[in-house]
């Protein structure tokens, strides 16, 4: 629009320079103010024209930007403006008080609990988004293949992803109680019972992470599918005549072109990790004890249980500063893979 | 006494005999609405009634037409799930505002909502004879059930719909039997009992729902121990005295030795299947819960089932009670609308009717001693309904609920959940956990504003 704008402004000027005028702009004058014959006045004419045009996109645009901006900023500024006071429904008197702004940001250093649902989430977020990147990387590549069989089992790999997040947390609750789990009765038929996973302190979170790539290792799968159809089949026919071994062509040349995806998806996940809540909240509730215990689960708690909502509003701001940084990480990479695709 | 049978009727339960159907001034009474309730004096008035979801909510919404077209009211009953209206109730009463006419008093609230002055005071209502019928008769509600109702200034917020209390219960009483047992009564009578059915008939021995904040205290209780030093003046917590962590101790053992697999993690919800299955033959729960194991359409020991007290202690025997009431928030506009909502919903009537539908947690002592109800509650030759009173009375006496109402309490509630976990997890023993929970307590009520 600012482009057009202006290259309309710069025919205008050239005109009142020479006589010289454009067909186009002749032709647009004389449609937009047929009144005026003479040749100085086409391209003023155009450039009102322009930006006319300009300020009705600007006015069109408007409501949207406003309606974004109040029910994205507007809470954003709540949260933040509320974690800056002790907030607390049991007591009418913290209510937006201001003389200690930075206290539950002081609290958040010395609470125990806080500083371990930051290391669970740690674990939590990368090695399910890794096990997830590598599943899904594993069985894209396996099923890379035009055949009707792998067309209807990716369908199949993809019904995780869209189940909504209760429904799979319900599945794996299933799973997960001996009582009724078929898994945990067919490896007591064949001789290898197995003890509650989400009971024992050490199994607990690493049997929420096998849960949550269940559900999430079909994005990744999507996602490099999709560009395994992208990339070029005369580098992979150059390397295979060259001799070089499966592996070697997926090491040198196809995974050079997934890198870029990779990334994204492996940002996107993490950033979706923060998010985890259905699962620990069906599954184990954060425990036993706080073994399963992340950021917004404790969070919650906090806002939800004991009703400190300022102090879980802070929570809350910690981890959107740190969901922003990981986008602005997205944000970057993706407008660098862009440059390099063109 | 004879029994109604209820039919639908245009989308609304009425009783076949069209009894109440036939006049609305006969359907009033049989229904207990006050006399004075019976002219259309509510035209115009909506009333937006929100109580979470549950059997008592569940009875009433087909026969609330009757109260509108009785009243003139137009009554919106909303019900969403416990946590969710606890959160949604706490936030809207905290403001004031007149979003709700009719609330849930949630027991573990109570204190909170009552003392913050977000709910009205019904005693102007009770003695007002033009608003109040004679025969709503609020004597006749358990004291039990009405003493969470009260504030500190004595005055009475809400008129209890229904009174959960803990009960004992074995699933497959004829393998207790078997081994020469009977029903256990005391704490090593239990510890006995479980050791000795564990196992058995492919039943693990005992399981809790690990709300344990919930299911602990009665044998906290029962040990001589307490969650605050004098709940509700004096809110020091004694989770890490002799007796606690010795009431910890063994609560932990009985379903860390004798819990099916992955105990740890069972809801209220898991603990009652597996019980209702058979898959477990002791606990410990609400008696709404626990007399669904008599029902034979949805439970596979009905006959073998068996009902007892909580286990007595050597410090005695502290069932747990939670009581829920309908009250008047503060910001209401239509507060004698409200009210005769409520003297309509928890009326003798009303009770007797939905304890005809089923309803096992009735408030009023007319009613749980009706022929219906202990009909009803008598199962297998345990009489439920008489467990419960009696529990009800108990708790009444000793006052061991009130730290459940302390506005602080579900602080401490996640202490003690956490506490039992780690326990039985391994993680720590009864005694570092106990201290844990303790410090943890400590620094939370003081955060909370609480001077110790």
């Amino acid at each position: 629009m600012t482009t057009s704008a202006t290259l309309e402004l710069a025919r205008g000027r050239r005109a009142r320079v020479g006589p010289a005028s454009t067909a186009h702009s002749s032709a647009s004058n004389s449609a937009s103010n047929p009144a005026s014959s003479p040749a100085a006045t086409r391209p003023l004419a155009s450039a009102t024209w322009a930006a006319s045009q300009a300020r009705a996109f600007r006015l069109g645009l408007a409501p949207a930007l406003i309606v974004l901006a109040a029910i994205t900023f507007l809470p954003g500024i709540m949260l933040v403006t509320v974690s800056l006071t002790p907030l607390s429904l049991t007591d009418a008197s913290a209510t937006f008080r201001f003389d200690d702004p930075l206290a539950n940001y002081r609290q958040l250093l010395v609470d125990e609990r806080f500083l371990n649902s930051l290391v669970v989430q740690f674990k939590l977020s990368t090695v399910g988004v890794l096990l997830q990147l590598l599943v899904g990387l594993g069985l894209a590549l396996l099923l890379d293949s035009g055949s009707r069989v792998a067309s209807g089992v990716r369908t199949l790999f993809l019904i995780p992803m869209v189940l909504p997040p209760i429904v799979v947390a319900l599945i794996w609750k299933i799973v997960y109680t001996p009582e009724i789990s078929p898994l945990h009765s067919l490896l007591a038929q064949a001789g290898w019972p197995l003890r509650s996973l989400i009971a024992n302190p050490d199994t607990a979170l690493w049997a929420l992470v096998a849960a949550d790539t269940w559900q999430w290792f079909p994005f990744t799968l999507l996602m490099v599918l999709a560009n395994l159809q992208m990339i070029p089949r005369d580098p992979l026919e150059a390397a295979r005549m060259d001799g070089a071994s499966r592996w070697q062509v997926f090491i040198h040349v196809i995974l050079p072109y997934l890198q870029r995806t990779l990334v994204v998806c492996a940002l996107f996940r993490l950033i979706d990790s923060f998010k985890a809540f259905p699962l620990l909240y069906i599954l184990t509730n954060g425990g036993p004890g706080t073994v399963t215990e992340v950021t917004n689960f404790y969070g919650f708690i906090q806002a939800f249980n004991f009703s400190y909502w300022g102090y879980g509003s802070a929570i809350a701001v910690v981890m959107l500063v740190v969901v922003c940084g990981l986008s602005l990480v997205i944000a970057g990479l993706a407008s660098r893979g862009g440059r390099h695709g063109h | 006494m004879s029994r109604t049978t209820y039919v639908y009727d245009n989308g609304v339960l009425v009783p076949r005999r069209r009894l109440l159907a036939s006049t609305v001034g006969l359907g009033a009474l049989g229904l207990g609405f006050p006399g004075l309730a019976l002219s259309k004096t509510l035209k115009g008035v909506t009333l937006n009634v929100s109580v979470y979801s549950s059997d008592y909510p569940r009875l009433l919404r087909p026969w609330l037409r009757e109260f509108e077209e009785s009243t003139g009211a137009r009554v919106n009953l909303d019900t969403p799930g416990f946590p969710v209206y606890n959160q949604r109730a706490d936030l809207e009463l905290s403001t004031k505002g007149s979003a709700f006419d009719v609330v849930n008093v949630t027991f573990i609230y109570s204190s909170r909502w009552i003392e913050s002055g977000w709910l009205t005071p019904l005693d102007d209502f009770l003695g007002d004879a033009n608003r109040t019928a004679a025969d709503f008769e609020v004597s006749d509600f358990l004291p039990g059930a009405l003493a969470p109702e009260r504030g500190r200034d004595g005055k009475l917020y809400g008129i209890p719909w229904t009174a959960q209390v803990t009960l004992a219960a074995a699933s497959r009483f004829d393998v207790l039997k078997a081994q020469g047992l009977s029903f256990p009564e005391t704490t090593d009578d239990w510890l006995k009992a479980a050791q000795a059915v564990n196992g058995k008939e492919g039943a693990a021995g005992f399981v809790a729902d690990n709300h344990y904040g919930w299911t602990f205290p009665p044998f906290l209780h029962a040990f001589g121990g307490d969650i605050f030093r004098r709940a509700p003046d004096d809110l020091f917590p004694t989770l890490d005295t002799p007796e606690a962590i010795a009431a910890a101790d063994y609560f932990s053992k009985l379903i860390r030795d004798f819990g099916p697999d992955g105990a740890v993690t069972f809801n209220a919800d898991q603990s009652l299947q597996s019980v209702k299955a058979g898959r477990t033959n002791l606990t410990v729960q609400g008696q709404n819960y626990l007399s669904q194991l008599g029902d034979p359409k949805t439970s596979r020991v009905a006959s073998t089932a068996a009902w007892g007290p909580v286990p007595a202690g050597p410090k005695g025997r502290f069932p747990g009670t939670a009581v829920h009431a309908f009250g008047i928030p503060t910001g209401s506009r239509n507060k004698d609308a409200a009210w005769q909502f409520i003297t309509w919903a928890s009326s003798k009537a009303t009770q007797l009717r939905a304890v005809e539908a089923g309803y096992g947690s009735p408030t009023r002592r007319s009613v749980i001693e009706s022929d219906r109800f202990a009909e009803r509650q008598r199962i297998n030759g345990h009489d439920l309904a008489k467990l419960s009173a009696d529990s009800i009375d108990l708790a009444a006496k000793s006052g061991h609920m009130k730290y459940r109402t302390v506005s602080v309490y579900p602080q401490v509630d996640q202490q003690l959940n956490k506490a039992i976990e780690l326990i039985v997890s391994g993680q720590r023993s009864a005694e570092q956990a106990m201290k844990q929970a303790q410090t943890a307590s400590i620094a939370e009520l003081r955060r909370a504003g609480i001077d110790l």
